[in-house]
């Protein structure tokens, strides 16, 4: 199999070093009569009267989505110039701190909280600090992976303002750019016990037409610790692009092309439904992959030919399964996790 | 220049990107009459009267001096090694964590103390996580590269335990190795409101005979902020070690080698440099004197790969001749580039 790994691939990849071993009671938390933390309870507060953010969290990895209509040309360009490099530049996949990238409102983290500083301690070992003491922003500060920040509250809400970001970093994992002037505010509410919402606003005018955003929503991992997660495999090596693959492609006719044409649905890791549309366009097959999140509608994908039967789609294979006639039945989507199989549907 | 990177340099080049830019006037200290922070004053406790550890800290690099009779003989195997790579796994150098390692006791970091846990914020992106909720320290911990820590206060010293390393890190610069074993205990003592005491000491008695350790010396960091000094650059790609340089070495004249011994002084980035050139054996060795990172120890091997131009572990030197060929001057040449020192005697 020489098809490149793909960025997307090795986000799963990462998850199951996520897991935790340690089954550790906490002390002194809310819990329910069979013993249970009881997640639903008030949230705790400080000795000042503020509401405690402290403590494990983890949740999904938020969603932020594309939408070329809000992208500057050069953010489009930028979006589309990575994919064709499979993403490889990615901060996270070159062992860098991912700083703003919506990715990094997912996963594992720890809070601590102060009356003058809030840290935020994530599993992959880079932390942010987070001002308290009354402090305004820097007019002008050093350009850092992590930003500098600083919080106020607003009743119950914690309102995070940050800049100083270097613009190496990206805003999410499909490669969206940002400038130095990029702003990014965030308000967090621990809505009970075991809950953190955090909205996300990205703002940079020269980036983006209107500011954007998402919201990300923390669950409190009780009676268990955070482990570090450390990245020691950089894409530095990745090799190949979608120009290779193009390089690469063989010629398939159009007859066999159209017998691929059609609806395949299956799991892509055991939690996540996901449809894949295959049609033909001006003689090239595209997959639209529904369920794959970073696009509302679909992603769109052109495969490139290997072989009869074998196509590249940016970075992740796709193997169509025939029957004697050489029509699908099936199509196999490989990822670096694996192969998965999804079933034709019509 | 064919001249390898040196670990040497790398890390001199962190500590330039570790300037602070910030001028901020923390509010609520104690100051002198002048208005300057007051080191002196009585360190500062926590509601609950235990000494409050938090602050932005920066000091001193430890340099243990080297101990062979107290390593096993795999560990001064696995340095003699190191230092043949010009120690291009360390792994800060590969833009990994250093964990336990002697050098991260100091340098910028941030502590925020609270009544369960302790953070410990390097500038380099990692954090360590000390529990103060009086668990114990876990019988079997997952190996990880920052470990697993658990602290307790003796009066007004709080004592750190930590176990649950993996094997990867070092314990000093020069490539002292330690197994999954190790056990490391600190002492944290905030001797006034200005400084900060850390002693450490490494048990692991597969590795070495006795425990041993350092103690780092922190001072408070005060009206600044602490930037990010984040590795971008592995030295994955360094190629070379001190075979190599053997192999392309040519033959210099005993009597041309003479005219290089002597004391050179100048400066590296901004640290006063003093290098002592001597011939030994027919070779020429340049010792660190002043500015090295290996406290006493820093003794270099000169490699000649021309008459003037030698490999010293990575370094490269090149001697600056009058017209008699006597040396007036070196250049040091670094990956930070050549720094000039002159000949004092």
């Amino acid at each position: 199999m020489k098809l490149v790994l793909a960025a997307f691939a090795l986000v799963a990849g990462a998850t199951p070093a996520m897991a935790q071993w340690l089954d550790r009671p906490w002390a002194g938390i809310p819990r329910t009569a069979d013993g249970k933390p009881n997640v639903a309870a008030p949230a705790p507060r400080t000795p000042d009267g503020k509401p405690d953010l402290t403590g494990i969290w983890n949740g999904p990895n938020p969603e932020a989505r594309l939408d070329p209509a809000n992208e500057k040309p050069w953010i489009r360009d930028l979006v589309r110039q990575r994919q064709q490099e499979y993403h490889r530049g990615r901060p996270s996949f070159q062992c860098r701190p991912s700083g703003p990238e919506a990715d990094e409102f997912g996963g594992w983290k720890r809070i601590l909280q102060t009356p003058a500083a809030i840290v935020i301690l994530n599993e992959e070992q880079t932390y942010r600090v987070i001002h308290m003491d009354g402090r305004a922003l820097e007019a002008e500060p050093a350009p850092s992976w992590m930003g500098y920040s600083v919080g106020r509250w607003e009743g119950e809400t914690l309102v995070v303002e940050s800049n100083g970001f270097s613009d190496k970093t990206w805003l999410s994992r499909y490669g969206q750019g940002h400038t130095e002037a990029l702003r990014m505010t965030e308000r967090y509410r621990r809505t009970a016990f075991g809950h953190l919402q955090i909205e996300v606003t990205y703002t940079d005018p020269d980036a983006y037409v209107k500011p954007w955003g998402f919201t990300a929503n923390m669950t409190l991992a009780p009676d268990t610790e955070m482990l570090e997660n450390i990245c020691e495999r950089s894409s530095d090596h990745w090799a190949g692009s979608l120009t290779d693959a193009a390089g690469r492609s063989v010629t398939v006719p159009p007859d066999v092309l159209a017998k691929y044409v059609g609806v395949y649905r299956g799991f892509y890791t055991p939690a996540r439904p996901r449809t894949v549309e295959v049609s033909l366009s001006g003689g090239q097959l595209v997959a639209r992959v529904i369920g794959s999140a970073s696009v509302d509608g679909g992603e769109m994908r052109p495969l490139v030919p290997q072989s009869q039967t074998l196509f590249e789609g940016l970075g992740l294979g796709y193997e169509f399964i025939v029957d004697d006639t050489g029509t699908a039945t099936a199509l196999v989507e490989v990822h670096i996790s694996g192969p998965y199989r999804y079933e034709r549907q019509r | 220049m064919r001249l390898l990177l040196t670990a040497l340099i790398l890390v001199s080049g962190a500590a330039a990107a570790s300037a602070q830019w910030l001028d901020r006037s923390w509010p609520g200290i104690p100051r002198t009459a002048d208005g300057k922070p007051n080191l002196a004053a009585p360190a500062p406790r926590t509601p609950d009267g235990k000494p409050d550890l938090s602050g932005v800290w920066n000091g001193p690099v430890p340099r243990p001096p080297y101990d062979a009779a107290n390593a096993h003989p795999w560990v001064n195997d696995l340095v003699q090694r190191h230092h043949r790579d010009y120690f291009r796994a360390r792994p800060s150098f590969l833009c990994r964590p250093s964990g336990p390692e002697a050098d991260r006791s100091a340098g910028w970091k941030r502590i925020l103390q609270t009544p369960a846990v302790m953070a410990i914020l390097n500038d380099n992106l990692t954090h360590r996580v000390i529990h103060l909720d009086g668990r114990a320290l876990e019988a079997d911990p997952a190996p990880s590269w920052m470990g697993y820590s658990v602290g307790r206060w003796e009066g007004d010293t709080l004592v750190v335990e930590s176990n649950g390393y993996n094997d990867k890190t070092w314990l000093s610069a020069d490539g002292r190795a330690h197994t999954e074993a190790l056990r490391v205990t600190e002492r944290y003592r905030r001797t006034d409101f200005g400084h900060l005491q850390i002693e450490v000491t490494f048990t692991d008695p597969a590795a070495y005979v006795k425990p041993w350790g350092v103690t780092a010396n922190l001072t408070l960091a005060a009206d600044t902020e602490m930037l990010e000094a984040v590795c971008e650059r592995s030295s994955e790609h360094w190629v070379g070690n001190v075979s190599d340089a053997d192999k392309s070495a040519v033959t210099v004249a005993p009597d041309v080698l003479a005219r290089y011994a002597g004391i050179y002084s100048g400066f590296w980035l901004n640290t006063k440099r003093v290098v002592d050139v001597s011939l030994s054996g027919g070779q020429l060795i340049a010792k660190v004197l002043v500015g090295g990172t290996i406290a006493g120890d820093e003794s270099r091997p000169l490699v000649p790969q021309s008459q003037t131009l030698f490999d010293g572990l990575g370094l490269g030197y090149r001697f600056i001749v009058d017209d008699a060929g006597v040396a007036t001057d070196v250049e040091e040449i670094h990956i930070s580039g050549a720094w000039r020192l002159s000949r004092q005697r």
